[in-house]
């Protein structure tokens, strides 16, 4: 398949691009210290960090994985919205954001660092910082492999130019200027890709003719969920709501350094504290724009419309051409290249967001502390400049290496959810047990991990892991991954709470700040009811509850 | 800078010529739907995009207002 642009088409796209350029170049003035550059000078309104919360997350490659995943599974994907980051966004509003914001941690490695000690920072910095340029790498990849099949452009040509703005703007004007881009990207995405929810939901005859023409394990998000064997996905109740609706969504949502920095570049304690609250209600309706047209896409291919998706190279249905082949057959040439400009959109609030992130984690957390500490501010700057461009650089090289070999990639996705598993258990015993000693947490983060590249490789599923033998065989990827998150998460708590109760606990004085019991949250008194976390919570949980019910 | 600013003249700017080519061009569809969805979808943007910048105006005025 591939689609034709008009003229009008790259006249939105050039305007696009000189919009984010122009906002990049506005803001540069605003910079003056490593502060500025790196963290916003904690001064972003919060309506901004809100959208910017969830824009950061909404790269290339999830866009069109979850119009994929909604061909593919049907509205149970919604879990991944649903399930999976509303109650962790809403934890980490509530609970967790007193705990990085208070204690002035410039990053989550920099709050370990504070928490803990020296190796579990060192542990996570590093670890942070490469997958990073790796999921960079990989959503620049996804994107230049799509404009090559759908436009016919060069993929050296679109990786490249795309790197280019990016590095621009994220160099001109810091994390302000990414997240400022971020927001208009969301904005982008949101209307550039509503009308196509529309226009193909109502040709698949509306909810109702979805309904009628689908089996009914895909129209179900909870229905059929007490066996792997009676629903798309191959997973199980209680591997989807403690596996992905607990420790991962909490691990990424609660601890991931790439969200988290949008929150905490916001002006004050309590905006910092809305920002995730905020953000969950736009999340919340995500999933009609960005799974609903897969779902209306797998449809319509059993209308006899003269549409389908076209084959994969194992002769199935290349689910990921769903979001591209609906473009072809909705949009004409106008708000073609609106849509077009929302994907590349996507592809560089994706890839900002991981380098203004990388940037961070390099300068404070490993420069700053292993390389050359002590140095001027003016040299940071400097720094996290320098890395700027070397973290854009460093993601071109990524793209090519997954352009190049698929299999490293495939694998180093693995180990990075191996490494992600154990994390919120860490973290959870650190912000709210205040008995939590450093080596406590080292031993069971390290000890976590190891669980999970254990299972991994004694464990198959769709052909994938079981390195060293096959105890056990998983219906699908998505309930080994999630089952290995359960195991490697109790391993970190467990092997934590343990030798934690075995090593010199550390004095509560210096503690101040850090932990559940020792901080003090400041009441906000000029807060209304709507800007205060608890009425913003409960409206949040009605609204999830009428949703889930509606889809269940 | 106010954000709503430059979001609210980019999505003016794509507004109009969304507007303008589903007037120009009103025939023009893709193969599954017949709606002018270039004219519906530019005047929804040119909306938005008005929004934000009479929200930005507004606050601008009350700025001035109570710093005289």
């Amino acid at each position: 398949m591939s689609v034709k642009l008009a003229p009008v088409d790259y006249v939105i796209l050039a305007l696009y691009f000189a919009f984010v350029l122009g906002i990049g170049w506005r803001l540069r003035k605003r910079i003056s210290s490593s502060g500025d550059f790196l963290m916003s000078g904690r001064s972003v309104p919060v309506w901004i960090t809100s959208l910017a919360f969830i824009a950061a997350n909404l790269g290339a490659v999830e866009l069109i994985g979850m119009a994929a995943s909604g061909a593919k599974y049907g509205i149970m994907t919604a879990h991944f919205y649903w399930l999976g980051a509303i109650p962790a966004m809403l934890f980490m509003g509530i609970f967790m954001m007193p705990f990085y914001y208070g204690s002035k941690a410039r990053s989550v490695p920099e709050y370990l660092k504070l928490r803990f000690d020296e190796k579990t920072r060192a542990f996570n910095a590093f670890s942070f910082a490469i997958m990073t340029i790796f999921s960079s790498g990989i959503s620049m990849y996804a994107l230049g492999l799509l404009l090559q099949l759908v436009l016919g452009w060069s993929f050296n040509v679109s990786v490249l130019a795309s790197a280019a703005i990016v590095l621009a703007y994220t160099f001109l004007g810091g994390l302000t200027s990414a997240i400022y881009n971020e927001v208009l990207q969301f904005f982008l995405i949101a209307l550039g890709f509503a009308p196509l929810a529309v226009l193909s939901v109502s040709k698949a005859g509306g909810w109702g003719g979805i309904v009628a023409r689908l089996p009914a394990n895909m129209t179900h998000a909870w229905k059929y969920m007490g066996s792997p064997t009676e629903n798309p996905m191959g997973v199980e109740l209680f591997g989807m709501v403690a596996g992905l609706g607990f420790v991962l969504s909490f691990g990424y949502w609660c601890t991931n350094f790439l969200v988290v920095q949008r929150a905490m570049a916001a002006e004050n304690m309590s905006a910092a504290r809305r920002t995730p609250l905020i953000g969950t209600l736009p999340k919340m309706f995500l999933p009609f724009i960005v799974i609903m047209p897969g779902i209306a896409a797998i449809t319509l291919t059993k209308m006899n419309l003269g549409y389908s998706l076209p084959p994969n190279a194992s002769g199935g249905p290349d689910y990921t051409q769903a979001l591209t082949t609906l473009m072809a057959q909705f949009y004409p040439s106008g708000i073609l290249g609106l849509g077009l400009t929302g994907l590349m959109a996507s592809f560089m609030s994706g890839m900002a967001g991981n380098v203004t992130a990388f940037n961070t984690v390099f300068t404070y957390d490993i420069y700053q502390s292993y390389i050359r500490p002590n140095a001027d501010d003016h040299h940071y700057l400097t720094v996290g400049r320098v890395t700027t461009v070397v973290g854009v650089l460093l993601s071109i090289l990524a793209a090519y290496v997954a352009a190049h070999y698929n299999n490293i990639m495939d694998l180093l996705q693995l180990v990075f959810g191996c490494v992600n598993a154990p994390l919120f258990a860490t973290f959870l015993l650190g912000m709210f047990w205040k008995r939590t000693t450093a080596h406590g947490a080292f031993a069971g983060l390290s000890l976590g991990t190891l669980a999970a590249v254990l299972t991994l490789s004694t464990t198959v599923a769709e052909h994938k892991g079981g390195w060293i033998t096959n105890l056990y065989t998983f219906p699908s990827q998505m309930a080994q991954n999630f089952w290995i998150a359960i195991i490697a998460f109790t391993v970190c708590f467990v092997i934590s709470i343990g030798v934690s109760m075995a090593t010199t606990p550390r004095p509560d004085k210096e503690m101040e700040g850090l932990v559940y019991g020792l901080t003090h949250v400041p009441h906000d008194p000029d807060a209304r009811w709507y800007q205060r976390p608890a009425p913003l919570t409960v409206i949040v949980i009605i609204l999830l509850l009428i949703l889930n019910i509606w889809f269940k | 800078m106010d954000l709503r600013v430059p979001s609210g003249w980019f999505f003016t700017l794509v507004g109009l010529i969304l507007v303008g080519w589903g007037l120009y061009a009103p025939d023009a569809h893709a193969a599954l739907t017949t709606v002018n969805v270039n004219l519906y979808s530019g005047l929804s943007m040119l909306v938005f995009g008005i929004f934000l910048l009479l929200l930005a105006w507004r606050a601008t005025r009350l700025e001035k207002g109570s710093h005289p």
